[in-house]
C-alpha cells in the first residue's frame, strides 16, 4: 500500500529493502514489517476484533433491528408508550429493571419513551462512528496537507500557517461548539425546516470537530518534514528539479505514513468521546440517536434502571479503550524505538 | 399569575399543554399519596382572619442556620416588586423580603392559606358597593436599608408606580389596578407620563383610600401582591436599578443578587416581629442557587448529607427521583396543590375552525407526553376538564366534548377533522432542540398528531429563545403551550386574563391570551360579571367559562398541576403554599 519512490530515488532510506528485481525475501516495505509485528501482538488482534465487531454492528444496524423487530426512535415504534410503560413510574411493565430478561427487547425498553435500548444503542453507535470517522479523515487530511506545506516551504508561508495553527489551538473548542449550536437552530426556526436542520446540525458537528481537530496533526507533520527535508534524497530531488508537489506527495508523504496512521488511530477515539460529550451537553445533533444523548437521558435513571446507563457507557468505553490500545500497538509496530 | 419562571414552565412541562376540555370532571379525589386533594387545587385561601396579630412563634423552632435553595430556572424574571408576576418571584418577595397591604398565612390544620393583614392593620374597609377601599397602615414598620419608618405615602407610591404598564410590561398591575382603579385605564404611569396626575389613591395621615371605577370586592386579595407594597420614592427606585436590589420590609434583605446565578438574603435587623402577623425570622439567611441541573439537585436532596440537609428545592422532583424519595424518606417530600392549568392554545386567528381545535383535544398524547416529560401523574399532572382548576368558588365541572381524562382518541380526532373538511391540517408548534425533555415531548406529539390525521410540523428553537418565540405574535406557528395560575381564588383572575379580547396584530403582544381569542360578546359578558353582586360572580364566571368552551372552544387544558418538592432533613416547616405552588417560606426553620 505504500507508494515508494524507490525506482527514482535510490537514496531513500526506505527503499533499501526493496530491490525491484531482487530476491523474494527482500521485498518487504516498512508497512509490511509493521503489519507482521501487529499480527504477532495479541493485544492488537483482540482490539481489532472488538473494534471490528462494533463497526460491523453499527454498519448492519438497520438489518439487525429489522431482524429483531426493534425500533430506535419514538417516531418508529409501532406501539404506544403508555401501553408498555407503567404510567405512574415511567419504567417498562416488562423486562428490566423490574423483571427479568425479555427476549423481545434484549436490553429492555427506555423509560419515558419506550424506545428499544438495543436498537437505539446500535443506531447511536452508527451515528457516533460515522461522525468520528468523517471528522477524523477530514482533520487528518487538512492537518497533513498544511503540515507538509508548512514544513517544506520555510519562510513566510510556514510562519502564516503556524500562526493560524496556534490561533486555532488557542481558541476554546467547547466555547466554539456552545456558541455555534444555538446560532444554527435560530437560522432554521421556521416550519418545514426540521429535516434540513438535522442535516445541518450533523454537518456542523463534523465541521466543529474538524475545525478544532487538525492542528495537532499539522504540527506533528511539520516537525517530521523539517527533519526529513534536510535528508539527502530530498536535496537530490530538489537538485534534479523535481516539482515541489511531487516532492511533497511522492517523496515526503510515503515517509510519513507511520505517524499519520498512529495519529489517526488515536484521534478516532478522541472524536468519539468528543461527540458523546457534546451530545451529552445538549449541543450535539438532534434527529439521530447517539450514545451521548442516551447517556444524558439515562443518568437520572441510574438508581432505578442501571442497565439503561450501563449499556451505552460500556459500549463507548470498550470502543474507545480498544481503539486506544490498537493505536498504541500500531505506534509500537511502526516505530521500533518505542518497542517494549 | 404566570407559572414560575418561564424556564421552569418550559423545562418541566412547557410544551405539554394540549387539551381536554371536557373530562368527566377532573380527576378522582386524592392523589396516590393522599396528601393532596386534587378536587381542591384551586381552593386557595378562602379563609380570612382580619384580626391576626404578630409576633408569630413556632413552638420548638430554633434560630440559626442558612437555608440553601436549589433551582434550575427559578428567579430568572425580574424581582422588582412592581413587576414580579411569576409564582416564584412573587412568593419569595412576599414571603421573605417585601411586605404589602395584606398577605397569606399557612394554616397547618386545613393545609390552606388564610388571608391576614400585613402592612394594613386589617383587611381593609369598603363602602357598600365595593367602589372605595380604606386601609390603615400600621406604625413601627421600617425599611431594612435605612431604618426609616414606612409611611402610607410610601405604600401609595408603590401602588401607583406599578401602574406604569410601559415600564413594567410583564407586571400584574395592568390587569387589576389599571382596570379597577378609577381613572386607571387612562393612567400611563409615573415614568411614562410624569406630569400626569393620578387621584384615585389618596393618603391622609396613616390612611390610604382607593377609589374604584368598578366594584372590586377582591381588593384584599389583590393587596397580597408585592406590587401593592411600599417603594421608596426618588432616585433609589429607578426601575433600571431597583430590580437589582429592591428594598426590604420583610424579615430578610438582599445581601447580594446576581441574576440567573445567586440570590443571598440576610436578616433584616429593622424587621419587628410584633408588626407582622405571619412571617418569622428563624434562619440566619437564605442562599438561592440558580441554574442548578435538576438531576444534581435531586441527588443532593436524596443523599441528605452536609449542606444537603439544610437545602430545599421548589422545582418538582423528576419522576424517578420522586419515586425514590417516596420510598426512602417520604417525610422530606412536600406535596400539595397549585392553582394552575396547563393548556394548549391554538392560535384562533389561524385555526379558525372549532372542530379542528376540538380534534386537537382528542389527538393530544396526554399520557405519552406526561411519560416523556417525567411528570408524576396524579401529583403534578392531573387530568383536566375546565379551564379553571377544581376548588375555585362556583366551579362545577363541565365537559363540552365528551373527552375523558387523559383520553387520546385518534379515530375521533380524524372524524372531527373530516367533518371540518380539514384532514391533513398542519399544526405548527415550537420545541427546544437543546432540552431533551422538550425533544421527547415533541416526538410523542408529532406521532400522536400524525396518527390523528394532522400534519405535524415541529418548529425548532432553543431554550434561550423559546419564550420570545412563543410570545412573538408573528412567529410562524399556530399552537402555543401555556400555563396560568389563579392570582386569588376567583374566576375574575381567569376569564378576563385568558379570554379578554386581544389584538396581537396591532399591539404585537398576546398579553396573557395566548389563544389570541377575541370576541366582543365575551368581553361584554366579562364586564357585566365584574359588575354583578359579589355572591353571584363565582357562578357567573363558571358559566361563562363553560359557555366559551361550548361556543368557541378557543383552547383546551392539558392538565392541572401540583407540587412534588423535596427538602433536607434539617429543614422544618416547609409546606405547600397552594396559592403559588411554592414553599411556605414564612414558616421555615432549621433544626440543629
Amino acid at each position: 500500500m505504500t507508494m515508494l519512490a524507490a525506482a527514482e530515488i535510490s537514496e531513500s532510506p526506505l527503499s533499501t529493502g526493496e530491490e525491484p528485481e531482487g530476491k523474494k525475501l527482500a521485498g518487504r516495505s516498512p508497512t509490511q514489517i509493521a503489519f507482521d509485528r501487529l499480527k504477532k501482538d495479541k493485544m492488537a488482534i483482540v482490539c481489532s476484533i472488538i473494534v471490528g465487531l462494533q463497526v460491523l454492528a453499527a454498519v448492519l444496524a438497520p438489518w439487525i433491528t429489522k431482524a429483531l423487530n426493534i425500533y430506535p426512535t419514538a417516531a418508529t415504534i409501532p406501539y404506544s408508550p403508555d401501553k408498555v410503560l407503567n404510567f405512574n413510574t415511567g419504567v417498562p411493565k416488562h423486562g428490566p429493571p423490574e423483571h427479568g430478561f425479555w427476549a423481545a427487547h434484549p436490553l429492555g425498553l427506555a423509560p419515558s419513551t419506550a424506545v428499544d435500548n438495543l436498537a437505539r444503542l446500535l443506531y447511536g453507535l452508527r451515528t457516533d462512528l460515522l461522525i468520528a470517522t468523517v471528522a477524523t479523515v477530514l482533520s487528518i487530511g487538512i492537518g497533513v496537507i498544511l503540515g507538509l506545506v508548512a514544513g517544506f516551504s520555510r519562510g513566510w508561508l510556514d510562519r502564516i500557517i503556524m500562526f493560524v495553527t496556534d490561533l486555532f489551538l488557542s481558541f476554546p473548542f467547547l466555547l466554539g461548539a456552545l456558541a455555534m449550536a444555538p446560532i444554527i437552530v435560530e437560522r432554521f426556526q421556521k416550519p418545514g425546516q426540521l429535516d434540513t436542520l438535522y442535516k445541518v446540525q450533523f454537518l456542523a458537528l463534523v465541521t466543529i470537530l474538524t475545525v478544532f481537530g487538525w492542528m495537532g496533526m499539522t504540527r506533528l507533520i511539520r516537525g517530521q518534514v523539517l527533519s526529513l527535508r534536510e535528508r539527502e534524497f530530498i536535496q537530490a530531488a530538489q537538485v534534479m528539479g523535481v516539482p515541489t508537489r511531487r516532492i511533497l506527495f511522492k517523496e515526503l508523504l510515503p515517509n510519513l505514513v507511520a505517524p499519520i496512521v498512529v495519529a489517526t488511530s488515536l484521534a478516532l477515539p478522541g472524536l468519539i468521546t468528543a461527540e458523546a460529550g457534546l451530545s451529552f451537553l445538549g449541543i450535539g445533533i438532534n434527529g439521530y440517536p447517539s450514545l451521548g444523548q442516551t447517556i444524558a437521558d439515562a443518568q437520572q435513571w441510574w438508581d432505578q434502571y442501571p442497565l439503561y446507563l450501563w449499556a451505552p457507557v460500556l459500549t463507548i468505553s470498550i470502543l474507545v479503550v480498544s481503539l486506544n490500545l490498537l493505536g498504541d500497538s500500531i505506534r509500537d509496530a511502526f516505530d521500533p524505538q518505542t518497542r517494549r | 399569575m404566570r407559572f414560575k419562571s418561564p424556564l421552569i414552565a418550559i423545562s418541566a412541562v412547557g410544551m405539554l399543554a394540549l387539551s381536554a376540555c371536557g373530562g368527566s370532571g377532573s380527576s378522582s379525589g386524592a392523589a396516590g399519596d393522599g396528601s393532596q386533594n386534587n378536587n381542591q387545587l384551586g381552593n386557595t385561601g378562602n379563609n380570612q382572619d382580619p384580626t391576626a396579630k404578630g409576633p408569630v412563634t413556632i413552638s420548638g423552632a430554633q434560630k440559626g442556620g442558612t437555608v440553601t435553595v436549589l433551582t434550575l430556572g427559578g428567579l430568572t424574571t425580574t424581582i422588582d416588586p412592581s413587576e414580579a408576576y411569576y409564582t416564584d418571584t412573587s412568593s419569595i418577595l412576599s414571603g421573605l423580603i417585601a411586605r404589602s397591604l395584606t398577605q397569606y398565612k399557612y394554616d397547618p390544620k386545613t393545609k390552606q392559606m388564610v388571608l391576614v393583614p400585613d402592612l394594613a392593620t386589617d383587611l381593609g374597609t369598603h363602602n357598600a358597593n365595593y367602589t372605595q377601599w380604606k386601609f390603615t397602615i400600621r406604625p413601627g414598620v421600617k425599611w431594612g436599608e435605612n431604618g426609616k419608618e414606612i409611611t402610607a405615602k410610601d405604600v401609595a407610591f408603590g401602588m401607583q408606580r406599578c401602574m406604569d404598564a410601559a415600564t413594567f410590561p410583564t407586571g400584574p398591575c395592568q390587569y387589576y389596578s389599571n382596570v379597577y382603579f378609577l381613572g386607571g385605564s387612562a393612567y400611563k404611569g409615573i415614568y411614562t407620563a410624569p406630569s400626569q396626575k393620578f387621584h384615585s389613591i389618596t393618603v391622609s395621615g396613616d390612611t390610604l383610600t382607593i377609589k374604584m371605577a368598578t366594584p372590586f370586592p377582591d381588593m384584599p386579595y389583590w393587596g397580597t401582591f408585592p406590587a401593592n407594597g411600599p417603594v421608596p420614592s426618588g432616585k433609589v427606585s429607578d426601575p433600571k436599578t431597583y430590580k437589582n436590589h429592591p428594598w426590604s420590609t420583610g424579615p430578610y434583605m438582599i445581601k447580594s443578587f446576581s441574576p440567573a446565578k445567586e440570590l443571598v438574603l440576610e436578616r433584616n435587623p429593622n424587621w419587628d416581629p410584633n408588626t407582622d402577623p405571619s412571617r418569622t425570622q428563624y434562619p440566619d439567611g437564605y442562599d438561592f442557587k440558580l441554574q442548578q441541573p435538576q438531576e444534581k439537585t435531586d441527588q443532593i436532596l436524596l443523599a441528605d448529607s452536609g449542606d444537603g440537609q439544610t437545602s430545599l428545592t421548589y422545582d418538582d422532583l423528576l419522576a424517578p427521583d420522586f419515586n425514590q424519595m417516596k420510598k426512602q424518606s417520604p417525610e422530606r417530600l412536600t406535596l400539595g396543590g397549585s392553582p394552575c392549568t396547563y393548556y394548549w392554545a391554538p392560535d384562533n386567528r389561524k385555526i379558525t375552525s372549532k372542530k379542528v381545535r376540538q380534534a386537537l383535544q382528542f389527538a393530544y398524547p396526554y399520557k405519552n407526553a406526561i411519560l416523556a416529560a417525567g411528570l408524576i401523574p396524579g401529583v403534578n399532572a392531573i387530568a383536566a376538564s375546565n379551564l379553571m382548576p377544581p376548588g375555585l368558588p362556583g366551579r362545577t365541572p363541565y365537559n363540552t366534548t365528551g373527552h375523558k381524562p387523559f383520553q387520546t382518541d385518534p379515530a375521533k380526532a380524524k372524524d372531527l377533522l373530516k367533518s371540518a373538511n380539514a384532514t391533513g391540517y398542519e399544526i405548527k408548534f415550537l420545541f427546544r432542540t437543546d432540552d431533551p425533555i422538550s425533544v421527547k415531548v415533541k416526538d410523542a406529539t408529532v406521532k400522536a398528531l400524525t396518527e390523528a390525521g394532522f400534519k405535524a410540523t415541529p418548529v425548532p428553537t432553543t431554550t434561550a429563545n423559546y419564550v420570545a418565540a412563543r410570545d412573538n405574535t408573528k412567529e410562524d406557528i399556530n399552537v402555543r403551550s401555556a400555563g396560568w395560575c389563579s392570582d386569588w381564588p376567583s374566576g375574575s383572575t381567569w376569564l378576563p386574563t385568558v379570554y379578554s379580547s386581544t389584538n396581537p396584530d396591532k399591539t404585537n403582544s398576546f398579553g396573557t391570551n395566548y389563544a389570541a381569542f377575541s370576541n366582543t360578546g365575551v368581553d361584554s359578558q366579562i364586564k357585566a360579571i365584574q359588575r354583578l353582586p359579589l355572591d353571584q360572580q363565582a357562578a357567573a364566571w363558571n358559566s361563562l367559562d363553560k359557555s366559551v368552551a361550548q361556543k368557541f372552544f378557543p383552547l383546551f387544558p392539558t392538565y392541572y398541576t401540583g407540587v412534588a418538592q423535596a427538602h433536607g432533613s434539617k429543614i422544618q416547616g416547609m409546606n405547600d403554599d397552594n396559592t403559588f405552588g411554592m414553599p411556605t417560606w414564612k414558616n421555615i426553620w432549621i433544626s440543629q
